[in-house]
């Protein structure tokens, strides 16, 4: 991919996430900050489809976001075409495997599945 | 010795800009720019890894009541507010100044094009940028504080 389109999805990224962390931000002020982040609170919060749906969409975002600027950083310092591939590769992977774990969590605290 | 050259029109403030990677990460002599670059960066690694930690701290409610209330123990802490606090501030600089680099990026901000005279001061390193980087540490430290305010319950 083109690095002009790499950064035009960098900035995208960070736009949306700006907007939708705000969102994530200000649920924790629909209540006192130790009370919202209570058990029965924040199983409450997954269970409620859309607020779920904006957390999973936040986790992509800035999944892709982050790990794309620390390849940024990265080739940054230092440059050469296994180095770039490796450090391009590797952070994809990481982004992925983020997005997975996140995702899980997501899933199975709006499913209900705790034990 | 390499970085120490006199000669003029290479690196900024005059200097020869072969100092390797320890010459790109000496912030002093290059203005607010070079130390809004090296915050840019550092906030960037720093909010990753708090994202990382974020979702795996985050995991624990599949661990159910227990799980997620030893977890709390752990982060609801003096050090856990003070190091959300400094997350807060990072959060907020990195989105300011990146708000500040698009807008430069798509050209507002940086000034017209003009012939390079003596001392040769960068145009597109005018006074609204500059005004821009010491807003975001502003605005950074203000949001820090109140995250402060708010996770000791001065604030609700």
């Amino acid at each position: 991919m083109r690095e002009s389109t790499i950064m035009r999805i960098h900035y995208g990224t960070a736009l949306g996430a700006v907007a939708l962390v705000a969102v994530h931000v200000l649920f924790r002020f629909t209540q006192d900050f130790s009370d919202s982040l209570q058990y029965e609170s924040v199983i409450a919060n997954y269970q409620f489809l859309p607020y779920a749906g904006l957390l999973e969409i936040i986790l992509v975002l800035l999944s892709i976001h982050g790990f794309n600027g620390l390849r940024v950083v990265l080739l940054e310092l230092r440059q050469g075409r296994a180095y770039e591939k490796a450090v391009s590769y590797g952070c994809l992977a990481a982004m992925f495997a983020v997005i997975a774990y996140g995702s899980r969590t997501i899933i199975m605290a709006s499913a209900g599945t705790v034990s | 010795m390499p970085g120490s050259g006199a000669a003029g029109g290479e690196g900024g403030a005059g200097r020869r800009n072969m100092g390797g990677i320890k010459g790109m990460a000496d912030p002093r002599g290059y203005g607010i720019e070079r130390v809004a670059y090296w915050l840019m960066r550092l906030s960037g690694l720093g909010l990753l890894a708090y994202f990382v930690a974020h979702i795996y701290e985050t995991s624990n409610i599949l661990r159910g009541r227990a799980g997620w209330d030893e977890m709390l123990a752990t982060t609801q802490t003096t050090e856990g507010h003070v190091l959300l606090a400094v997350v807060i501030g990072m959060c907020v600089f990195h989105t300011a100044n990146g708000v500040r680099l698009m807008l430069g990026h798509g050209g507002l901000g940086v000034g017209r094009p003009a012939r390079p005279d003596y001392p040769y001061a960068p145009l597109s390193q005018g006074a609204r940028h500059k005004i821009g980087i010491y807003s975001s540490i502003v605005l950074a430290a203000a949001a820090s504080m109140y995250g402060l305010a708010v996770m000791f319950g001065e604030v609700h």
